[in-house]
């Protein structure tokens, strides 16, 4: 067939097959030749069709293929495989091609609702459409709207989507699950207690069994370890003679004792990491206080507190740990507060010694000026007498030549022309001897 | 659509059996016409020791329009385009020689060897083709320099 031919065939056919299943999304299970693969979908042939250049395709592939290759309307286009013109399409394929590919193994389709055959791919329509009893069809009766598999449809055509009454339970039960409860669940149905015997109702057995006196049951001590396991009515004999049931109530009382002690133990525990915690605290706050102390009056007020903490421990030696702890607590004060006494002390004597070093060195400026004063007042003084002395020299002449005047007017009134004016000159300097310079000078002095 | 059956059937083939080096995913899970492939430099090539960043995407008439690639990393190469797309497009890959029948894994093996033994006579770059036949080892340098600055182990 041409072309044309072709694509209006398989355009009739494209609407069947939406009925049929697509045996391109079959899940293969047998490995099949790769030359049975169509090379344009990559999977085993469907429905094949063979060109003039020899390559076969399956015909839906092929369609699809013209349609996208040819070029408007021609009466040819290129092969997908080797790309020659091509005009007539045949669907005269080798039997054997056809075949392989039929025979090829693959999963129901229906996997999900349940069915796990495995059929050859080419028995899968038919297997679907009557064989596969998880094919979901629409309820027989027509008045139901519900699907159900198809192996549930019974040869009566019923509905099984009612609600039956069992004839002997009274309990509902759906048409579809009635056979088996009729069969194996039905709590009327009469069983056999597997023990004794007894035919009682399905219903009933749970009980039964509680009291079925031909039940072997464990001996009342099993948990104590007797390994007996006897019928219901013998028990009764061999725990009157069993030691361990004799002896149960003892080790009731023991395993009572030992579960209070337990917890008392554990009580003991948290009273303990408790107290633990805070001599812990105790010891680093007294391991600091100490260091201080230490650092800040040297050994011998270490010592005293190191001798007081002996004596409060060995006072409270005896006692029990909360007041060990309360006493150290106490003693620990005190040594911080000694501890803060002494620094006090330390301080206080720090800074009378500053002060008197300052004394000191006050005094000592003071000295040192005073000293320099007392030198410039010396000089002074020096400088003063001889000022004096100048000014001694310079009036002398005149009080010399006053007393010579008047000596002059005394001789000259007693004994004129008796004595020289050498003489007198000499006579004036007699008088002057006491105001010499080095008398001046002690008379400073004394000043 | 029978092209999303066969692109996924190709794909699980080559996630399971890659080809030799070459890895390949899909750029968006959700998305199975684009995918995203690195391709190792093949040894005795300039590209040795490379990684490159492949992106192939499948037209949606697929598998009767052939795929295009492009490189994402760049690459010195005669047949590769210079610029941002980094399209490579000859041979199989051209749209009148493109058979339905070749396989993805086919497309990346072919342009892998590219990368071996570039073909200058059907270049993209006329320059580089130039340089690859008249100066080869000038060609292999710049090649290797593009390759440990684009294509380093850290891309």
């Amino acid at each position: 067939m041409n072309l044309q031919e072709f694509l209006a065939m398989e355009e009739t056919r494209d609407r069947e097959r939406d009925e049929l299943i697509d045996l391109r999304g079959l899940d293969l299970i047998s490995e099949y030749d790769s030359h049975l693969m169509c090379p344009i979908c990559h999977c085993p042939f469907v429905e094949p069709v063979r060109l003039q250049c020899d390559h076969v395709f399956c015909a839906s592939c092929l369609s699809s293929a013209i349609t996208t290759f040819r070029s408007a309307d021609s009466e040819e286009f290129p092969c997908p495989s080797c790309r020659n013109p091509v005009q007539t399409v045949s669907a005269n394929v080798p039997r054997l091609l056809i075949n392989m590919c039929d025979e090829i193994r693959v999963r129901c389709p229906l996997i999900a609702e349940g069915c796990e055959e495995i059929i050859p791919r080419g028995h899968v329509q038919s297997h679907v459409e009557k064989y596969c009893g998880y094919r979901l069809v629409p309820c027989p009766d027509a008045s139901c709207d519900q699907v159900t598999r198809s192996k549930d449809v019974g040869m009566d055509q019923k509905c099984i989507h009612t609600v039956r009454r069992c004839s002997r339970c009274e309990g509902d039960v759906l048409e579809q699950e009635y056979e088996e409860h009729e069969k194996e669940l039905c709590p009327v149905l009469e069983v056999t207690c597997s023990d004794c015997q007894t035919v009682l109702s399905r219903g009933a057995l749970a009980e039964h069994v509680e009291t079925c006196t031909e039940v072997a049951i464990p001996c009342a001590a099993s948990k104590y370890a007797c390994p007996v396991k006897i019928r219901r009515a013998d028990i009764a004999t061999h725990e009157q003679s069993c030691p361990l049931v004799a002896t149960g109530p003892y080790f009731e009382a023991q395993n009572a004792r030992l579960n209070s002690l337990e917890l008392s133990v554990r009580h003991l525990q948290q009273r303990n990491e408790i107290f633990e915690d805070g001599i812990a605290n105790i010891r680093s706050t007294l391991g600091e206080s100490a260091r201080i102390a230490a650092s800040a009056h040297g050994g011998a007020q270490a010592t005293q507190t190191g001798r007081e903490q002996q004596a409060t421990r060995a006072e409270s030696n005896t006692d029990d740990p909360a007041d060990i702890a309360a006493s150290i607590f106490s003693s620990n004060a005190t040594t911080y507060l000694l501890s803060l006494h002494e620094s006090l002390r330390e301080e206080v004597s720090q800074l009378s010694h500053a002060i008197t070093d300052l004394d000191a060195r006050a005094s000592m400026a003071i000295m040192n000026e005073s000293m320099r004063i007392k030198e410039d007042m010396a000089h002074t003084n020096a400088a003063l007498n001889s000022v004096r002395m100048q000014v001694q020299w310079l009036i002398n002449p005149r009080l010399h030549q006053g007393t010579r005047g008047a000596v002059r007017t005394n001789t000259s009134n007693e004994e004129p022309s008796a004595a020289g004016p050498s003489q007198s000159s000499a006579q004036s300097l007699g008088h002057l001897r006491p105001r010499r310079s080095s008398d001046s000078g002690r008379e400073g002095t004394k000043l | 659509m029978g092209s999303i059956k066969r692109i996924s059937k190709e794909l699980s083939e080559l996630t399971e059996s890659p080809p030799d080096g070459i890895t390949v995913e899909l750029a968006d899970e959700s998305n199975l016409y684009e995918w995203k492939i690195s391709m190792e430099g093949p040894e005795r090539s300039p590209y040795h020791n490379g990684i490159f960043h492949v992106k192939l995407s499948l037209p949606t008439e697929y598998p009767f329009k052939p795929p295009t690639v492009s490189f994402v990393t760049k690459i010195y190469h005669p047949n590769i385009t210079n610029d941002d797309k980094g399209s490579m497009c000859l041979g199989m890959l051209r749209a009148d020689e493109w058979k339905p029948s070749s396989k993805i894994a086919a497309v990346l093996e072919f342009a892998r060897q590219l990368l071996a033994e570039p073909m200058p006579d059907d270049a993209v770059e006329g320059r580089i083709a130039e340089q690859y036949k008249n100066d080869n080892g000038r060609y292999e340098e710049v090649a290797r320099e593009w390759t440990r600055k684009y294509a380093g182990a850290s891309q």
